[in-house]
């Protein structure tokens, strides 16, 4: 039936949520100790894995290296028993090819990429159960284990979705509302400067109404930051116990003095500023497009 | 923030098909429980209604309940209603849209006293589904479970009833948990609410009519229609074109046979068909009913068939089908019905005789709705001779496609048949009007205004708002005797020598708070009704007729517009928007303004407010009033030039509908003489609505409410194109302009009728008028065309009708946005908006169409029936009258009949088959013969070879009659009695303007009756046949209910054009 209501009269969606509040989240860090990093994450029934090697030289064609920053490198894949039906998903498929692209995107507007020219950083994402907001899974999943690598970032990378049903903003989208068809915004945020590191909507909303989803979706974010911000101290918690070799006290992730530098520097005010230990040019290469502009796939809009 | 993410998370799967679905399910510690008994009330977050306080105990529906008595527990005497969430998903998956949607309107009603209590997002209260159990069984359990947690939740101090029709659950909870009990339903009435009688027979009358339709499922006998197509498959028809959708319209003259379906919207645009598909039969209609959104099948072009242009009763059969119809028009069948209409109709049982020659069965009876264009209904039960003189209300229920008729069940006695009160109310019924009067919460919000402690100006406001009681001279201008004066003016010269002129508006919205119970009442009324004799208030009468009318002589506050005009040219320099307080000096009325406009002076002592004054003082100030009802007239003239270069139309009843909008009173809707001053006034009224229009619509691109005339379609407009050639004129219908200019242009200077019947056939040719929301609508679609504006809304009759109360807010919001000020109270979004604007028009169209139109229409009738009724046909002078030909059918002509305003339709052929003839001295009389139609002419011959010829236009002599009827209401029967124009003795009397003959005819009526009252006096015995005859009720004098039913009678019947 058509009718099924995804937001009823006394404000619960389908799931028993309020329109802005998200689903439970649980993630892990250093879930891998192969690799440099890695986390695994879950927001209600879609589940992630994220593993990080780098920053080390570049493979393959050296003519790849840029001279003056690290490239990111990032590849998306999904399980095929990821979602209800088993479906064989061939890698390099175009969906996937596009969400390994905006993860790129997204992390090279965080990670602190002039710190390593010509090198490369490698981030491999798979979704093990597809239930909604997989780009939003797959963005904090990778944040945390480019955390657990010890790469510099700007800051956290949150993401989350936000659609928008009857007039109200619904935040952290589930599967079943994504299906329903109507607009659906996904949003990382850089949370303490809230400047945006990728906004994309592939639906027709009215751009009246675009202000309040994405203060919805980044309200979320600010949510989700909050979340993955105390999975990170609990992790340096529990490596302090002494279950891992410490990286060393300048563990950057885990000092959240570190991690707010750029913000007290100005960094993203444009200014001549600091960043980390070096100075750092005043536009950040890395982010691609100015601060709040809806671009990307907003072409969409009405 | 953080707190709300420490839920538990429970898994829940859905075993449907193959696949495997895993969905979330939050769960919470606080839902709100609306109760008022909450130890908690801070973390339960109520927003929203409460239970009341007042009742004894709280009432739990169980799902099967709430799908199947739903009508009972919507009676307001039910009180304290908990609607489980686990019944509402019931609802919503097993009944569809249509029940849902009512639950949550009375969910949403803050007058009924039930509440939803989501209990499957309760910690405490959510069961998971165990492995095995039923759907049923489950649904039973959670909402038990969930009535012992509220129990407890209030602290044991209220007890619960949880009504169910699970036996086995009454047996396993029964006795479970103390101050829970568990009963039927039917229990659950007879020991709570054993005195709700109409609750009881409308359980009763469920019941039985659920016990049928099992009965006959399992008896199953042969179809009598083909099955309705699923939906996906029409959803997909519809889109491919393979069907077309639209809203079926049964022909009122033919209901058993002719239907069409009008094509709604987008379908309309991709196929090519232009007219409306016919729906032959009932085989074709597929038991689909008037009003019903329904998808239809276009059949092959060889079946297609004609619409049937002869005319004919409703009672006769389809006997004279040797008729031949007009050409084949698209012709389909009904293959599925998207959205069923169905409504509560008033119905009449059959007497006696027909019950027996109905025969076996006596508890299923059928039916005769009032209604011609609804289908008999099969009604089960053991009351229908007692109810066998009552008009009675009954709903539908089900329509199998084993069976001929659908089945209903009975709800409630109107009245009895032919009784005044009955009728009336059946009128409200069949028109889904139902009005209650205030309630005492309404009422407690009302302002005080009583001789002890009179209502004042608040000096909070004073400062607030801008006075113009000293600095302006303001006058309203209105019927005689109108109490509730919604609009006033005023003119004067600034300073700088330009204009300043004033319209301003009672400030309705002062008292009338947003979403206050009287808010809700009046959003729900959505005007004020007008019927035969009685009206029914849109607001409480202490703001409609006193503190928000802007009566001489008082304080008011008021929302004005102040335009300033060039002195020369009259064009609108600067405009202001905003609150006042004013006094009128003067209430004038149209006649003694029109008198002063024309500078006869003489009348000023009809006016109360020069009364007390000396003659200097009161010629000065008599100067001053006519100067500034001259300066208004003047500049209505310039603003109404200007539009009329535009295309303005002035239709046949146009007046009649401003008045009607603008004026609280049908009193003088339509003047003796339409006069100058009544256009100055609506003029006026059309200016404030356009300039507000524009600012609230610069404001609020996307939630203004404004209204939107929509162009007429080309073809509607060939019967007046036809009409208009048989008289040699052309009607140019391409624009508003063409078709102004034209019709001005057809008038034939002997017989002034024709123009009258060519412009309302153009009214007839128009769509209706319509409130929209701007956001739902391209800007170019804002325009209306009777106006020819390009915005246009409602904002001069808050007292009237609630767009306009819409607008005043949004007026003010636009004002507080102006001056950077926050708005107040939230607006409403485009959504609500347009669900708002559906309803307005839904109510409009029974208020200005169909209760202008048909409620009072019909107690127009009622009054023309009452008239004739006494009369005998063969002698009195009076049933004779001259009538007018409209149209041409295959046996008969329309006819307007222009003595008493009414339209009618005239048999040349009776149903032996004999036709009319008019020999020499043109009497006419019924000889063997045949007719020939033509174009503009009919042709009857003789088998002795006399013909006489009947053209467009004719003028003949009728007779005319009451054909009473049983089931429905009594119609007017016009027999030609001559080809001859009428000739009254008193010649004049024929070029005078019909109105003024129909106040004639009201006066003679009222005479009668008068002496009717007066035998009734003199001679005891026949007070009975007088009862009967004039269908008096007791207590009241007919002569005033006449009185009353005479300014109805007024209103011209063809108009249903509503500015």
């Amino acid at each position: 039936m058509a009718g099924l209501e995804l937001l009823s009269d006394q404000g619960y969606r389908v799931d028993g949520r309020r329109a802005g509040e998200l689903r439970k989240i649980q993630a892990r860090m250093g879930v891998f100790a192969q690799a440099d990093g890695s986390a695994y994450i879950e927001q209600g029934n879609t589940k992630a894995l994220a593993v990080v090697y780098g920053p080390h030289e570049i493979r393959g064609s050296r003519a790849r290296a840029l001279p003056d920053r690290a490239l990111v490198n990032c590849q998306y894949s999904s399980a095929t028993f990821s979602t209800g039906e088993r479906k064989r998903r061939p890698h390099g498929d175009r969906k996937s090819c596009e969400m390994g692209l905006q993860l790129r995107q997204t992390f090279e507007a965080a990670i602190l990429t002039q710190l390593h020219p010509r090198s490369q950083i490698d981030i491999y994402v798979q979704v093990l159960q597809a239930d909604g907001g997989t780009y939003a899974a797959c963005v904090n999943a990778a944040t945390l284990a480019v955390l657990d690598a010890g790469i510099p970032m700007r800051d956290f990378v949150c993401a989350c979705s936000a659609g928008f049903v009857d007039g109200t903003a619904l935040a952290d989208l589930s599967h079943v509302e994504e299906a329903a068809g109507g607009p659906q915004l996904a949003l990382a945020l850089l949370p303490a400067s809230g400047q945006i590191a990728l906004l994309e909507m592939d639906a027709r909303l009215h751009e009246d109404h675009l202000e309040r989803v994405l203060e919805a979706a980044a309200q979320a974010a600010r949510d989700v930051h909050t979340l993955l911000d105390r999975v990170v101290r609990q992790h340096r918690a529990e490596l302090r116990g002494g279950h891992r070799l410490v990286l060393g006290a300048g563990f950057p992730a885990a000092d959240p003095a570190h991690l707010h530098v750029g913000e007290r520097h100005g960094l993203h005010h444009g200014g001549g500023a600091v960043c980390g230990r070096r100075p750092c040019p005043g536009f950040c290469p890395g982010l691609r497009r100015p601060p709040q502009e809806v671009g990307g796939s907003a072409s969409g809009l009405a | 923030m953080l707190q709300k993410r420490e839920k538990v998370l429970l898994l829940r799967t859905f075993q449907g098909r193959t696949l495997r679905i895993v969905r979330e399910h939050y769960l919470r510690p606080c839902v709100p429980c609306h109760s008022p008994l909450c130890p908690q009330p801070a973390a339960c977050s109520h927003d929203g209604k409460l239970l009341s306080s007042d009742v004894t105990h709280y009432v739990i529906p169980d799902w099967k309940v709430v799908q199947d008595y739903l009508e009972i527990l919507e009676f307001p005497e039910l009180k304290g209603i908990i609607f489980m969430q686990t019944a509402c998903q019931a609802v919503q998956h097993q009944r569809g849209r249509r029940q849902y949607n009512k639950l949550r309107n009375l969910l949403k009603d803050a007058r009924h006293d039930c509440i939803l209590f989501a209990n499957e997002f309760q910690q405490c209260c959510y069961l998971p589904r165990e492995r095995g159990e039923s759907m049923e069984k489950w649904q039973t359990r959670s909402i038990y479970n969930a009535a012992v947690w509220y129990y407890h939740h209030c602290q044991d101090r209220m007890p619960i009833v949880m009504v169910t029709e699970d036996e086995e659950a009454i047996q396993q909870y029964g006795s479970e948990t103390e101050g829970v009990f568990v009963i039927t339903f039917k229990n659950y009435l007879d020991n709570f609410w054993p005195d709700l009688k109409a609750a009881h027979e409308l359980c009763d009358s469920i019941l039985q009519s659920r016990r049928e339709r099992e009965n006959e499922s399992q008896e199953s006998h042969g179809k009598e229609y083909p099955e309705h197509l699923p939906l996906e498959v029409l959803e997909a028809g519809i889109k491919s074109g393979r069907y077309i959708q639209g809203i079926l319209n049964v022909n009122k003259h033919r209901a058993q046979i002719e239907a069409f379906v009008r094509l709604q919207g987008a379908s309309s645009k991709d196929s090519d068909l232009v007219s409306d598909i016919l729906i032959h039969g009932m085989k074709a209609r597929n038991r689909s009913i008037h009003g019903d959104v329904v998808v239809v099948e276009l059949l092959p072009k060889n079946e297609w068939k004609g619409r049937t242009v002869a005319l004919c009763e409703n009672d006769c059969d389809d006997k004279a089908s040797g008729e031949s119809p007009s050409e084949p028009m698209p012709t389909g069948r009904v293959v599925g019905i998207l959205q069923k209409n169905w409504r509560d109709y008033v119905v009449t049982f059959p007497s006696k005789e027909e019950v027996q020659s109905q025969g076996k069965n006596a508890q299923k009876i059928l039916v005769t709705p009032w209604d011609y264009r609804i289908p008999k209904i099969r009604i089960s039960t053991q009351q229908a001779e007692t109810l066998q003189d009552f008009r009675v209300v009954v709903r539908i229920d089900s329509w199998e496609s084993t069976s001929v008729y659908p089945n209903g069940h009975f709800v409630r006695v109107l009245g009895r048949i032919g009784d005044l009160e009955g009728e009336i109310a059946t009128i409200l019924v069949e028109n889904s009007i139902s009005v209650i009067p205030f309630s005492e919460a309404q009422m407690c919000e009302m302002p005080v205004n009583t001789p002890e402690s009179p209502w004042k100006v608040s000096p909070e406001e004073e400062q607030k708002r801008k006075d113009l009681r000293k600095s302006h001279l303001v006058f309203s201008i209105d019927p005689k005797g109108c109490e509730d004066v919604d609009d006033t003016l005023s003119v004067r010269t600034l300073n700088n020598g330009n204009l300043e002129l004033g319209v301003h508006i009672a400030d309705v919205t002062h008292f009338v708070a947003p979403n206050s119970y009287i808010d809700i009442e009046a959003r729900t009324r959505a005007t004020t009704y007008y019927l035969a004799d009685r009206r029914y208030d849109m607001l409480p009468s202490v703001l409609s007729a006193d503190l928000c009318s802007l009566l001489g002589g008082v304080d008011r506050y008021a929302v004005s517009i102040m335009w300033e005009l060039d002195k020369a040219s009259y064009e609108i320099k600067k405009v202001w928007y905003g609150r006042t307080i004013i006094r009128s000096a003067y209430k004038l009325f149209y006649e003694a303004a029109q008198e002063l406009l024309d500078g006869n002076l003489s009348v000023v002592d009809d006016i109360p407010e020069f009364k007390d004054l000396d003659e200097k003082s009161r010629q000065a100030k008599l100067e001053e009033l006519v100067w500034a009802i001259g300066k208004l007239t003047d500049i209505a003239r310039h603003v109404r030039a200007k539009r009329d270069g535009c295309g303005a139309l002035e239709l046949e009843g146009v007046e009649v509908c401003v008045q009607l909008d603008d004026k609280k009173n049908i009193h003088d809707l339509i003047p003796k003489q339409p006069l100058e001053v009544h256009e100055t006034v609506a003029e006026c009224m059309i200016l404030a609505n356009h300039w507000v229009a524009k600012k609230i619509w610069e404001s609020f691109p996307h939630q203004a409410l404004l209204r939107q005339h929509p162009p007429p379609h080309q073809e509607f407009f060939s019967e007046l194109r036809e009409c208009a050639k048989a008289k040699g004129f052309f009607i140019d219908t391409r624009s508003n302009k063409t078709l102004a200019d034209s019709l001005d242009n057809a008038n034939d200077p002997h017989d002034p009728i024709v123009n009258r019947l060519l412009r309302s056939m153009a009214t007839q040719a128009m769509s209706n008028a319509l409130y929209f929301s701007t956001g739902s609508c391209a800007e170019e679609e804002f325009h209306h065309y009777g106006l020819a504006l390009d915005k246009y809304t409602h904002f001069t009759s808050p007292i009237r009708r609630y767009s306009d109360i819409v607008v005043h807010r949004l007026l003010m919001a636009a004002i507080s946005k102006d001056k950077k000020m926050e708005i107040k109270g939230n607006l409403f979004s485009n959504k609500d908006l347009e669900e708002l604007c559906r309803h307005i028009n839904n109510r409009n169209q029974l208020c200005f169409l169909q209760a202008a139109q048909h409620s009072q229409k019909q107690s127009t009738e009622l009054f023309q029936c009452m008239y004739f009724k006494d009369k005998d046909p063969a002698t009195e002078e009076r049933c004779i009258s001259d009538g007018v030909i409209y149209s041409i059918r295959t046996n008969g002509v329309l006819l307007f009949i222009p003595r008493f305003g009414i339209k009618g339709a005239a048999y040349l052929k009776n149903k032996d088959g004999l036709v009319i003839s008019c020999g020499p001295d043109s009497c006419s009389e019924w000889k063997p013969g045949s007719l020939q139609r033509f174009q503009n002419k009919i042709t009857s011959t003789t088998t002795d070879g006399e013909s006489v010829t009947f053209h467009l236009f004719d003028h003949v002599t009728v007779r005319i009659s009451i054909q009473a009827s049983r089931c429905h209401s009594d119609t007017i029967r016009l027999e030609i009695i001559s080809n001859k124009p009428y000739k009254i003795p008193n010649t004049e009397l024929i070029h005078q303007s019909s109105p003024l003959l129909k106040s004639e005819l009201v006066k003679e009526v009222t005479k009668s009756v008068e002496e009717a009252q007066l035998a009734q006096e003199v001679k005891v015995n026949i007070i009975q046949e007088e009862y009967q005859e004039y269908r008096q009720t007791k207590g009241r004098s007919l002569y005033t209910l006449l009185e009353e039913i005479r300014d109805l009678a007024l209103l011209d019947v063809s108009n249903n054009y509503g500015i």
